[in-house]
């Protein structure tokens, strides 16, 4: 009532001040009357105070004079992301080749040493599958330089670059997401020591979730938050994107393949590499990755900011979460340079959503980390090399399509 | 001089000189064109603006012993908050204001922390700002990076640095630094620093009211990306790690918390000619923000 009509206490006891006032003169008791009446103006000059006391008042900025009206909150929703391509259908009662496909593990079918032994008509399906979710880096050369290279003169002795050759190679077009790492743990990932590295099985314990279950370090019950499905998987060692990537085929990119597929080199006529700063270009533009003071201060979902994307397909190289690499940490720096500490740390890429500096989320930046950590912003996503990967071309060309059998795929499994 | 050999006296500069200028932060006279105060060494430039503008800034310090980690924290804080309007927008005050906020994130950027900030006052580095929060007054404070050194030099042997004393004394309040990693890795000798810290405060002003039994405390254990456990629950990482400070402060500060920030993703050492020198693999802040912001809302209007 008093929020739909603030000036009612006002009127009533103004018209009462003014009754009291009648009433005295009519009367002809003059003081009882003023008494009345400044008793009601008294009441009326407290309205006010009760009413803010009592959390009625009305604009917020009249309470102050020299209120700053500061611009809109910076804090954004997460991007649209595009809805990621649809596996083969989970099928409990499939066939092997269809339950591994269900699982995303189509590399894994196109080793030579399986794909010889399947249909063509599977072959084509993993083909395809691969096509969807990997994008291919052809071969060629990449510059792999020091962290100060920018900074130094170019007579310094310490300015150090190397050309590295790289073969072509497939990587997932996204970083693995939770729903794709939920398909290991649920498939026994955790159990099956032969993915692991044996230097690790010691360790393997301690890579449990919230609750105590098997899993990355953030979930509960060995299961993710269900509006993060396609968010990227962090709270995982390197060791247990290592053991992912080998159960599905797959492995950690290199370094120099990172920085390959992020900078794409192109070589110029006089020789000379000329590589990208960002995946997209040399000048960053915040309105396409995630980082800090740029999106929600949280992951987003791997599609989202396709403008983002290197020439080659992947996602996301630059922002989101560190990417793990298979190889250590300073490797490319100078002796004299060389980073000490307490244990070999192992490489990461392309910056997070907590990234401070945008020089520190540029292709060429590398930071390190300890590989048993299991950190809130770092995830991974896998490689395979074209040499590893068995094509349908190849298997059609070799006359040995469509004699696969189901003795052959149980064998393989 | 004119043509004619008549010397101009500036007979306004004597009127100047005649009238000396307080000190913002320990109020001794000066001379009105002095750059530092001759007897705390604080700028001047406090003192001029408080009178140019009329505002009567509040003090607000991060203090802890040397290491943790306070140059660090404050160029982030400012520098995070310059940037954004969410919770809050920082506003400097001055050129001086900016120099620590430049200085603390060239090093950053560099993966490098910044150099340790010297003994003497008179190359501190001061931050006169205006805070601005939605729908409330705009806040004007003044910040200085203090040496964990000196700081520690004043708490053992009181009225050494006469500008820390006077500084504390006037302060609203304070973010009490304390290195995480050390308190994880069982060095008492961080409980006992901060424990001392803490009791000279309780000692400066034991008004119960007035004094620092009152004022806002917030503790604030730095490099937690070390530790991540303490991020999750700051105070109980307190009861363990460092039990002695956080008895003392439940019996001697009534408003006070603990909070858990972080501001290198991971860390390294690189051996450079003059020695081991620890950096920064990347630059990822954690919990900058929310120790100022409960200070500065604990400060009222």
């Amino acid at each position: 009532m008093l929020q739909k009509y603030p000036y009612l206490p006002l009127v009533i006891l103004g018209l009462a001040s003014a009754a009291c006032l009648a009433l005295g003169a009519w009367l002809g008791q003059w003081i009882i009357g003023l008494g009345g009446a400044a008793a009601g103006l008294c009441l009326m000059a407290l309205v006010e105070p009760m009413r803010r006391h009592l959390g009625l008042g009305g604009n917020e900025e009249e309470k102050f004079v020299n209120v700053v009206e500061l611009t809109p909150a910076p804090r954004r929703a997460p991007p649209p992301s595009r809805p990621l391509p649809e596996p083969a259908a989970d099928c409990s009662d499939g066939t092997a080749v269809e339950q591994m496909l269900a699982q995303g593990r189509y590399a894994l079918l196109l080793r030579p040493q399986i794909a010889s032994t399947l249909s063509l008509a599977d072959v084509r399906m993993a083909q395809e599958a691969l096509d969807v979710w990997m994008g291919i880096v052809p071969q060629g050369p990449v510059m792999m330089r020091c962290q100060r290279y920018d900074e130094l003169e170019e007579d310094d002795k310490d300015r150090v670059e190397r050309r590295i050759e790289v073969d072509g190679f497939y990587l997932d077009r996204y970083c693995v997401t939770n729903r794709q790492y939920k398909r290991f743990l649920d498939s026994g990932g955790y159990e099956q020591l032969a993915l692991w590295d044996e230097a690790i099985w010691p360790a393997m314990l301690q890579f449990v979730d919230q609750t105590g279950a098997p899993g990355p370090r953030f979930w509960h019950n060995g299961t993710y938050e269900s509006s993060k499905e396609d968010h990227p998987v962090v709270g995982i060692c390197w060791y247990e994107a290592t053991a992912y990537a080998r159960w599905v085929g797959k492995r950690l990119p290199s370094d120099p393949e990172w920085v390959k597929a992020a900078s794409w080199p192109v070589v110029a006529e006089n020789g000379k590499l000329l590589q990208r700063k960002f995946p997209w270009g040399d000048a960053m533009d915040r309105s396409i990755v995630n980082l800090w003071g740029c999106g929600p201060g949280d992951t987003i979902p791997v599609s989202c900011h396709p403008q983002s994307a290197c020439l080659g397909g992947p996602y996301q190289l630059i922002g989101n979460v560190w990417e793990w690499t298979s190889t250590n940490f300073g490797v490319w720096e100078p002796s004299t340079l060389r980073l000490e500490s307490e244990m070999p740390l192992k490489s990461l890429r392309g910056g997070a959503f907590d990234t401070y500096f945008d020089t520190q989320a540029t292709s060429f930046f590398q930071s390190g980390d300890n590989p048993l950590v299991r950190r809130h912003n770092i995830g991974f996503r896998c490689a395979v090399g074209v040499c590893d990967i068995y094509s349908a071309d190849e298997l059609a060309a070799d006359g040995e399509g469509g004699e696969a059998s189901t003795k052959h795929e149980e064998a393989v499994l | 001089m004119n043509r004619n050999g008549v010397v101009l006296l500036d007979s306004y500069r004597l009127t100047q000189y005649a009238e000396s200028v307080c000190c913002y932060i320990c109020g001794h006279g000066n001379n009105f064109d002095a750059e530092l105060c001759r007897h705390c060494y604080a700028p001047m430039a406090l003192a001029h603006q408080a009178a140019s503008q009329r505002i009567c800034p509040k003090m607000v310090a991060a203090i802890g012993p040397s290491g943790t980690g306070k140059t660090v924290y404050l160029g982030m804080l400012t520098d995070m908050l310059s940037r954004q309007t969410e919770p809050m927008q920082l506003l400097a005050r001055g050129a001086f204001s900016i120099a620590l906020q430049q200085t603390t994130m060239a090093a950053l950027a560099r993966c490098e922390f910044p150099n340790k900030t010297p003994n003497e006052p008179d190359r501190w580095n001061w931050v006169h700002c205006q805070v601005l929060r939605k729908h409330k007054r705009p806040a004007e404070l003044i910040m200085p990076d203090l040496a964990g050194e000196s700081l520690m030099e004043e708490i053992e042997h009181p009225n050494t640095y006469a500008v820390i004393r006077a500084f504390l004394e006037r302060c609203s309040g304070v973010m009490v630094m304390i290195d995480a990693a050390r308190a994880q890795r069982g060095d008492s000798d961080e409980d006992f620093q901060i424990m001392k810290l803490v009791s000279y405060l309780c000692e400066l002003n034991p008004d119960q009211k007035s004094g620092w039994s009152a004022r806002p405390v917030s503790l604030v254990f730095t490099k937690a990306d070390e530790c991540e456990r303490c991020f999750e629950d700051p105070q109980l990482f307190a009861t363990q790690h460092t039990p002695g400070l956080f008895q003392l402060v439940r019996e001697r500060l009534t408003r006070h918390r603990f909070f858990a920030v972080g501001v290198a993703g991971t860390t390294g050492y690189r051996n450079e000619f003059f020695g081991r020198m620890h950096v920064p693999l990347r630059i990822e802040p954690r919990g900058i923000v929310e120790p100022f912001q409960w200070l500065v809302e604990s400060l009222g209007p």
